[in-house]
């Protein structure tokens, strides 16, 4: 039962993220999370600032980004920080655009991108200064 | 996953993430309307994130809740989209778009109704 839930999100998500950009979906974005980032969730530009702010994110730290779809708001985070970043989704869309616009950004010296789910991380023990994630079970 | 967190963190890293859930002791009627109004990933076990937090070892767990600007960002996304339907229908799609106005339509009266919070929780590693 659980895994076919898990199966279904995924498949939602991975539709979701599938879709194209078009100036009418920015200004959609614009409107609910107030910039253009690639996010279709609930975390707005001033709750971004807010994990930045209780992160404490130095240059260089080491943050991990669980199911960051399109990259937010991790690599808004490492772009304000210029910590390096890893995200990590399980759409193959979502990351591949999360990949694009970290290169857009000039930001793909400090960051990596990985498929993987919350639950099942392929990183060593004790590889973060800071995780985070938003709205991801 | 928030033992698999603890792991991938170094001693004395943090952890920060908003997490929408259903209101904790509902009647199992407007527990199972939560559940239908809620995102996909919303959580919905009867154990509250800071226990379950403190149970994967983190400690100085602290949660804010954001319920109204959650509210505020869910009306904010209704409201973009039906005020882009013309070009929305045209370049998303007709089921795209009828969808996403279904889903928000049914959450935002859940948040208003008090079935759906969202908070932000904070944690370090121990």
């Amino acid at each position: 039962m659980k895994a076919r839930r898990q199966e279904d999100i995924l498949k939602r998500f991975t539709e979701r993220y599938s879709t194209g950009v078009s100036p009418a979906l920015n200004a959609v974005e614009r409107r609910a999370i107030g910039a253009v980032v690639g996010a279709n969730g609930y975390t707005t530009v001033a709750q971004a600032e807010r994990l930045l702010s209780v992160l404490d994110l130095d240059p260089g730290a080491r943050l991990l980004d669980i199911g960051a779809g399109r990259g937010w708001p991790g690599l808004y985070l490492s772009q304000r920080s210029e910590c390096r970043a890893v995200i990590t989704d399980i759409p193959c869309p979502a990351i591949a655009t999360a990949r694009a616009r970290a290169e857009r950004l000039k930001l793909i010296g400090r960051s990596d991108f990985a498929l993987a789910t919350g639950s099942c991380l392929p990183f060593r023990d004790a590889t973060f200064d800071a995780v985070v994630h938003t709205d991801t079970l | 996953m928030l033992r698999a967190c603890r792991r991938a963190l170094r001693p004395g890293g943090r952890i920060a993430y908003y997490n929408i859930f259903v209101t904790p002791g509902l009647p199992e009627r407007l527990h199972r309307r939560a559940l239908r109004a809620g995102p996909p990933a919303v959580a919905s076990r009867g154990i509250s994130q800071v226990d379950l937090l403190l149970r994967a070892g983190f400690k100085s767990v602290k949660e804010t809740d954001l319920t109204a600007e959650f509210l505020k960002t869910a009306r904010a996304w209704y409201e973009g989209r039906q005020s882009q339907e013309l070009e929305l229908r045209a370049s998303c799609g007709d089921a795209w778009f009828e969808e996403r106005q279904a889903d928000s339509g049914a959450m935002i009266p859940a948040i208003q109704d008090g079935l759906l919070r969202r908070s932000l929780f904070v944690a370090e590693s121990e």
